[in-house]
């Protein structure tokens, strides 16, 4: 496994009071390090996708610090953006596109070379079994092959870093197994993780280190094994009902 | 790089090519109608009532609201482009995709505006020649009225971006057509001189921002205006250039697009 020096991610502070007075984040920090597989987990409304959102300038954090491998995220936004992927957690494609033009696009909204972008589109098409829908429209789409291509769509440009957002939700069994499987061996081949997830046992299976998001702060971090011991805890799922609040008797 | 590369990168570039794509696959919606709803003006008002009232200002009928028709079929056609597009991409989210990429909020902004431009300067152009045969028409100055028609579109298309970004609602964006721009079109001089209305009528028509963009547009094809051209034109250029503000501020601060 390639692992990079200086952490892939790092987040200070981080703080974002919605307009309606909702404190979203109060203070995050949080360091992932290159080349790892990083679960952020934690309750509806904790704030993980607002945590995501401020790092890539979806959400304007009101304060704090964010860095993409070295870059800031706000001062130097094109660097670090370059090497971010982001699938989101509702579909979100672009209805006037096609498959293949989904990627195309996106590839050039990243400045991706035309000829590096086709070829990387072509890779991806065939990786997720969406060659015989190329030229059909995303609206047109299931929606296990929506959430293909949108995960293909944020590996177009070759991020450093991959953003997943409940990728696995409203996924049939099968789907979700070959997901957790092509996402293992991205990370294989040394590309950083930060998976939010629901499902406490996406969790469990596939990452190395937790951090579990209560109230918009970090309420515990630390590799799976370690939590374990620290909650004497038998799976993650005790862990996270310690944490949040709900003991398991 | 220098800065006009950085500008119109890849990126940029790209997202120009797609606001193109999406009006051009969408043709008979967006190309089609406008041309001609303008076309049946011409017919309507120039060919069976252009007969009774002849001539306005010493200029044949057809001849005097042609540019005008053009015109408003032009700003029409801009607001409309970018705001659906703005609108329809915040709603469904997919503008995500473009405001986490490492595009400046002023490339998106100009992106999303040069689109609407193109699209309004495509119906605008299209019934400008279209009309030219019924009208008799020629155009004294065309390179000054193709800088007019460029400035016009792109800051109704720059206006819509505005729209397309604070509207909650659908009916948000067709309110600003039906109740505010239409009516300033119809009231803008497009089919009289303002010479013809009632004193305090003439004075509120100089708060009308079209106004000025109509009366510019016909002076550079009949040589013929109410106002001095020269004034006209720095107001539809400073009008460009607020509204290209506005678009840029939309994509930075405005409500519901960065949370």
């Amino acid at each position: 496994m390639i692992r990079e020096d200086g952490p892939a991610l790092k987040v200070e502070g981080l703080k974002k009071t919605y307009g309606n007075g909702l404190v979203a984040l109060s203070g995050v920090s949080l360091e992932v390090g290159a080349g790892r597989f990083f679960g952020l987990l934690g309750p509806n409304g904790a704030g993980k996708t607002t945590l995501i959102n401020s790092i890539v300038s979806l959400a304007r954090p009101d304060g704090g610090d964010v860095k993409v491998f070295g870059k800031d995220a706000f001062a130097e936004y094109k660097e670090a953006r370059r090497m971010v992927g982001v699938s989101p957690q509702e579909v979100n494609l672009d209805k006037f596109l096609t498959v293949e033009e989904s990627l195309l696009y996106h590839a050039g909204y990243y400045g991706v070379e035309k000829k590096k972008a086709k070829e990387r589109a072509e890779e991806l098409l065939e990786r997720f079994a969406l060659i015989d829908k190329r030229k059909a429209r995303t609206s047109t789409l299931s929606g296990g092959m929506k959430r293909r291509v949108m995960f293909a769509r944020a590996l177009v440009h070759d991020p450093k870093i991959l953003f997943l957002d409940e990728p696995t939700a409203g996924v049939d069994v099968e789907l979700r197994y070959r997901l957790w499987e092509y996402i293992r061996e991205l990370n294989r081949g040394g590309m950083t993780i930060l998976l939010t997830t629901h499902y406490l046992e996406e969790a469990e299976e596939l990452c190395e280190e937790i951090a579990l998001i209560n109230g918009g702060t970090i309420a515990a971090q630390g590799t799976k094994d370690d939590l374990k011991e620290e909650y004497e805890a038998r799976n993650v799922e005790e862990v996270y009902l310690r944490v949040v609040g709900h003991d398991v008797a | 790089m220098t800065l006009l590369e950085s500008a119109f990168n890849r990126s940029f570039r790209t997202l120009l090519g797609r606001e193109i794509l999406r009006f051009v696959r969408v043709w008979t919606q967006t190309l089609i109608p406008p041309l001609l709803t303008s076309l049946l003006y011409v017919v309507v008002f120039g060919v069976a009532l252009g007969g009774r009232i002849r001539e306005v200002d010493g200029i044949p009928y057809l001849q005097y609201i042609l540019p005008g028709v053009a015109l408003m079929s032009l700003v029409t056609g801009a607001y409309m482009n970018t705001s659906t597009s703005v609108f329809d991409a915040k709603r469904e989210r997919y503008i995500d995709d473009i405001l986490i990429s490492p595009m400046s909020d002023a490339q998106i902004a100009l992106a999303y505006t040069l689109g609407g431009t193109l699209r309004g300067l495509i119906v605008g152009v299209g019934v400008f020649v279209v009309g030219m045969p019924f009208a008799g028409a020629s155009v004294a100055n065309p390179l000054l009225l193709l800088l007019i028609a460029v400035t016009v579109a792109f800051t109704f298309s720059a206006l819509g971006a505005v729209v397309g970004v604070v509207a909650a609602r659908i009916d948000h964006v067709t309110f600003m057509t039906n109740v505010v721009i239409q009516p300033l079109a119809f009231l803008g001089g497009v089919f009289y001189s303002a010479d013809m209305l009632p004193p305090a009528l003439r004075i509120a028509t100089l708060f009308n921002p079209i106004f000025y963009m109509v009366d510019a547009a016909r002076y550079a094809t009949l040589r013929a205006s109410y106002m001095n051209p020269y004034p006209t034109l720095a107001i539809v250029a400073a009008l460009a250039a607020l509204a290209f503000a506005g678009a840029w501020w939309a994509m930075n601060r405005g409500p519901n697009l960065r949370y």
